[in-house]
């Protein structure tokens, strides 16, 4: 250290000696003579190390290529290009020199030619016209900044920084030391603010003088005491050298600059660290304020601090943008940030670095000066606080931008913040809008190889839940109901809930295809997909603001796949002959296999249902199936063909638990779902009841339709008997009659009317589907029409219990009319017995005892015609009943068929009532008492009351 | 010092004596050389400069000073 200080003062007194000599020869013609006393030389020796000890410090920060920049520019506004390239080639050169004994503080070196020549210039100016003056110089050089300017112009000081005043050792003693110099300032400065202008004024007048003198006698070197009154006391600035003065005038004014007020240039420097979140040397963070703040201690203009404060809102809009970056990236291993916050975040720091460049570039431009076309007008450095303000005006609308987008998805994710980003982007400055375009197509790119990825591969690519297809995990006949389904929160606003829709659509049906249906052909049609929609189908081929592009993407990558979809649901998996074998077994419309069924499991189906085998029930299913046209069907549909007996209640009977089912394997589960076909169940179980009650009715025609065994039996019976057997039997004949019209119409209705309506329906909109929801509504359709338009449906709930009620009715007619003919049978083997046994005696009349056999015979052919009275007489009165109820019932029924809803039941009502008989019937049936009922009230009131009174009659009317 | 760091040295200084002499800075080598050490020592280049620039302003007015008081006559 010491060696160090020695060696400085050395290499000082070196120079100074060699200044001096230079300085000398030049003027001297005799070089050997040394042109400068010893006095001199230490007085120069003393100022020299006295400067050097100042504080003084460079105002510009060390970057020796910016520093050369500068240089070089300086020297290209001159107009000496060449120069500039050479200084440019050298600096080169220079700032490769590295390693041992290279020049390290190549900045300084630089700084130091720089000030220098810059000195060298003014004074040449100076010279050649004496206008200029030093202070601009200093300024202008970056040396000792202006203060008090307007004096020191006003002064024209060009000439008395030039002349050469001579000084005295006592006036530099006072001097001396520059600590102490400066205390004495400083002190003085801070008692009397005041008087320090006053006196400074006074100084300059007396300067101004001295310049006169100086310039009259310059070359005199004319030693002049200045006395100066301070403060009270007496200062005695001895000022003969004029340079010390000058020092002490620099020194001061940087004294009191630094003690409160700043210069622009520093300022512009602190506002543009500030602005990149750094505290500069005044400008600092106010965690109170929260803002950039000038300190109050600080002297600056008031305009100049609202600048400051202004400008550093970048600073603190800088601040925020940064803390969040800095948090998500943070957070983000260990948190879902996901990857549209990240793609925000990137985007973010991108435009941060674009906004560095800026930075940099106007950092390397403050210590530059304003090129200007004139050479001799001097400029300040090229940036002000309000060129500042220019500059930043845009940075500070993109900034402020991205603050509020911080701030508003701060706590959002994937396509929400997609969405709360594109609302920002609804903005009319198209600066603001190209900004904001550029920041989504960044931020929405994730979500857009999502929808890509999803549309064309079917693969959810979502570890952080950020797009607006939520998959959940199902079972696969369910997955295309409930296996994806749209997240309304996620959903970006700039895609719509149709085209959403669509996108969800298209990648369920891939998943559907590969997980359900195990085809590999969507692949290929996905690829062409991508050829005809003219994107690539690599990564990033899509982007924001290319909806249309993503449209037509999504729409030609549906259509295809919803296609192949479709082809392989009707080729490979045949649902259309699903359909049709549903329709044919389970709907019962395949007749022949119906009938022969029905023949061969009704005996068995009478049993207790307890007591019956499915295992039988199998086999008697597969005979039918054997048995009838059902043979040539497809082995696969006839295979999946089963019976199933329901759960049973005691008492129940085989009827009432026997129902076919069809079993379905994976992709026709989707549309044959469990309560699909448990309606199917239903829509069976109904039609089986009325076939079965059909087949009753024809069981019973079998037996009481007249044939000629009858007719001759009824012959030989006795009057009274034949009587009433005929009219029991008819009786029975009739209300068969009335069965038979019902059940035969109900069920032409069911088969023309709703099954096959339905059916073709079904067909053409299976055509015209496009994909598998279309599918999937239509056979929706097709079910709900049946069950709507066959009296089991909610609505229909009361209906639906009068019709059973009705066939439960028809049943226990079958069973009566059974035993009825039963009986008939019985006596009519009986009277066969009695006439063949009557023959018989006939032909060997003495064999046997006369009485006997007579008395017999007389006893029973009267018994038999009592007891077939009775009996008829029964069954009449039962099938009296019956008719009687059915009657009532079915009045029910055709009362309130016409309040359904449906229009095709108005048909069923039409057939049912073909010749308007019921409608008369019940018309009379209640008009009847109602008519009655009025007439005599009204005769009543006639009696009573006296006539014409008109309230009577509104109670009548009333009445009705 | 070995040679090589001699040369570095040498050709350093003849570059920045280049580029003083395009800045027509007036300052001979020696004076530079001086320069140079002190500014690698640490020293601050804006005091150097107002070093030098103080010392010269001596001179001027002294070799300018004869011509002017010179011509009258």
């Amino acid at each position: 250290m010491e060696d160090d200080d020695q060696r400085v003062v050395d290499l000082v007194k070196e120079l100074v000696h060699r200044l001096l000599c230079t300085s000398s020869q030049s003027n001297s013609q005799n070089p050997n003579a040394s042109s400068f006393t010893p006095h001199e030389y230490n007085q120069a020796l003393k100022y020299s190390l006295r400067i050097l000890s100042s504080r003084m410090t460079p105002s510009i920060a060390a970057d020796d290529s910016a520093m050369a920049e500068s240089i070089k520019r300086r020297l290209a506004t001159a107009g000496k290009s060449s120069e500039a390239l050479t200084f440019a080639d050298l600096y080169a050169k220079f700032s490769h020199k590295n390693g041992p004994g290279s020049v390290k503080n190549k900045w300084a070196v630089l700084y130091l030619l720089k000030t220098i020549s810059e000195d060298r210039k003014v004074r040449k100016k100076q010279f050649s016209n004496r206008i200029s003056n030093g202070f601009l110089d200093s300024a202008l050089a970056g040396g000792l900044p202006t203060l008090f300017e307007g004096d020191e112009l006003s002064g024209g000081s060009g000439g008395f920084g030039n002349s050469s005043v001579g000084r005295s050792t006592d006036g530099f003693a006072d001097l001396k030391g520059s600590s102490e110099n400066v205390r004495n300032l400083r002190g003085f400065s801070n008692l009397e603010n005041e008087k320090n202008e006053d006196s400074f004024s006074g100084l300059t007048a007396n300067m101004k003088k001295l310049k006169v003198m100086g310039d009259a006698s310059s070359s005199l070197r004319a030693r002049e005491h200045v006395e100066k009154r301070y403060n009270g006391g007496i200062l005695v600035v001895s000022k003969d050298p004029e340079n010390i003065r000058d020092m002490a005038y620099r020194d001061f004014a940087d004294l009191i600059k630094e003690e409160n007020e700043v210069t622009e240039v520093i300022l512009v420097r602190d506002v543009l660290y500030a602005c990149q979140g750094i505290d500069g040397k005044y400008v600092k963070f106010d965690e109170k304020a929260d803002a950039y703040v000038l300190p109050d201690l600080i002297k600056v203009p008031r305009a100049t601090r609202i600048m400051v404060r202004k400008l550093c809102e970048l600073g603190w809009l800088f601040r925020k943008v940064k803390a969040y970056i800095t948090e998500s990236m943070d957070r983000f291993p260990a948190e879902d940030v996901g990857t549209v916050g990240q793609a925000f975040c990137a985007a973010l720091q991108d435009e941060l670095s674009e906004y560095y460049k800026l930075l940099a570039v106007l950092e390397a431009q403050a210590m530059n000066p304003i090129p200007l076309v004139s050479e001799n007008a001097s400029s300040g450095n090229y940036l002000s606080l309000r060129r500042l303000s220019v500059w930043f005006s845009e940075p500070l609308v993109k900034m402020r931008l991205m603050a509020v987008l911080v701030d508003s998805c701060k706590v959002l994710k994937g396509g929400a913040m997609a969405g709360a980003i594109h609302m920002h982007a609804q903005h009319g400055d198209p600066l603001v809008n190209d900004f904001m375009k550029r920041l989504l197509r960044r931020v929405c790119s994730p979500l857009f190889e999502m929808v890509r990825t999803w549309v064309l591969e079917g693969e959810l690519e979502d570890i952080f839940a950020e797009f607006f297809v939520l998959s959940q995990p199902v079972k696969a006949e369910s997955l295309w109901r409930e296996g994806y389904r749209l997240h309304a929160a996620m959903l970006p606003s700039f895609i719509s809930q149709s085209l959403a829709q669509r996108i969800l659509r298209t990648g369920k049906s891939i998943n559907f295809l590969r997980v359900c249906c195990e085809d590999r052909g969507w692949a290929d049609a996905a690829t062409e997909a991508a050829a005809a929609a003219g994107t690539s189908t690599g990564r990033g081929g899509l982007g924001y603001g290319k909806t249309d592009a993503l449209e037509s993407l999504v729409t030609e990558a549906a259509r295809r796949i919803d296609k192949h979809l479709l082809d392989v649901m009707y080729k490979q998996y045949k649902f259309k002959e699903h359909c049709l074998a549903i329709k044919r077994y389970l709907l019962l419309g395949q007749g022949d296999f119906v009938q022969y069924l029905m023949d061969i499991v009704g005996p068995e189906l009478s049993e207790a249902a307890n007591t019956i085998s499915s295992f039988k029930l199998a086999g008697l299913l597969e005979s039918a199936i054997r048995s009838s046209n059902a043979q040539y069907d497809d082995p696969d549909i006839l295979e999946r063909l089963r019976v199933k007996m329901m759960p049973h209640n005691t008492g129940d009977r085989g009827w009432d638990v026997f129902s076919l089912e069809y079993d379905t394997s994976v992709p026709l589960n989707t549309v044959f779902t469990e309560s699909v076909m448990s309606r199917y169940l239903r829509i069976f179980n109904f039609l089986w009841k009325l076939r079965r009650v059909e087949h009753a009715l024809i069981g019973v025609w079998k037996n009481m339709k007249p044939n000629c065994v009858t007719s001759r039996f009824f012959v030989k019976l006795p009057h009274a008997v034949k009587l009433h057997l005929i009219l029991t039997s008819r009786k029975c004949q009739v209300l068969w009659d009335e069965m038979n019209h019902f059940v035969s119409n109900l069920q032409y209705y069911i088969m023309f009317e709703v099954l096959e309506v339905s059916w073709s329906n079904l067909v053409k909109e299976l055509e015209a589907a496009k994909d598998l929801d279309d599918l999937l509504a239509a056979h929706e359709k097709y079910l709900y029409s049946i069950i709507e338009k066959s009296l089991l449906g909610e609505r229909s709930q009361n209906l639906n219990k009068i019709l059973f009620t009705l066939f439960d009715l028809i049943l226990r007619f079958r069973s009566q009319a059974d035993r009825l003919y039963e009986g008939i049978n019985e006596l009519q083997s009986r009277t066969t017995d009695s006439s063949s046994q009557d023959k018989a005696r006939l032909q060997r009349p003495s064999n046997k005892k006369p009485s006997e056999p007579g008395s017999w015979l007389g006893e029973g052919r009267k018994d038999l015609t009592r007891r077939a009275g009775e009996f008829l007489r029964n069954m009449g009165q039962d099938i009296d009943a019956i008719a009687k109820e059915y009657s009532s019932v079915f009045e029910g029924f055709i009362s309130q068929l016409p309040i359904q809803q449906h229009v095709d039941l108005k048909f069923l009502m039409f057939r049912l009532d073909f010749t308007e008989f019921y409608s008369h019937l019940f018309v009379l049936h209640t008009c009847e008492p109602i008519l009655c009922l009025v007439l005599a009230y009204l005769g009543f009131a006639c009696i009573v009351l006296p006539l014409g009174r008109p309230f009577q009659f509104e109670k009548c009317t009333l009445l009705g | 010092m070995d040679p090589e760091a001699t040369r570095t040295a040498r050709d350093s200084l003849e570059l920045v004596f280049h580029m003083s002499n395009i800045l027509d800075t007036g300052l001979d080598r020696h004076t530079l050389s001086i320069l140079i050490a002190l500014c690698e020592m640490g020293l601050n280049p804006e005091s150097l400069a107002a070093v030098v620039k103080e010392l010269r302003r001596e001179s001027p007015p002294s070799s300018s000073s004869p011509e002017t008081v010179a011509t009258p006559p």
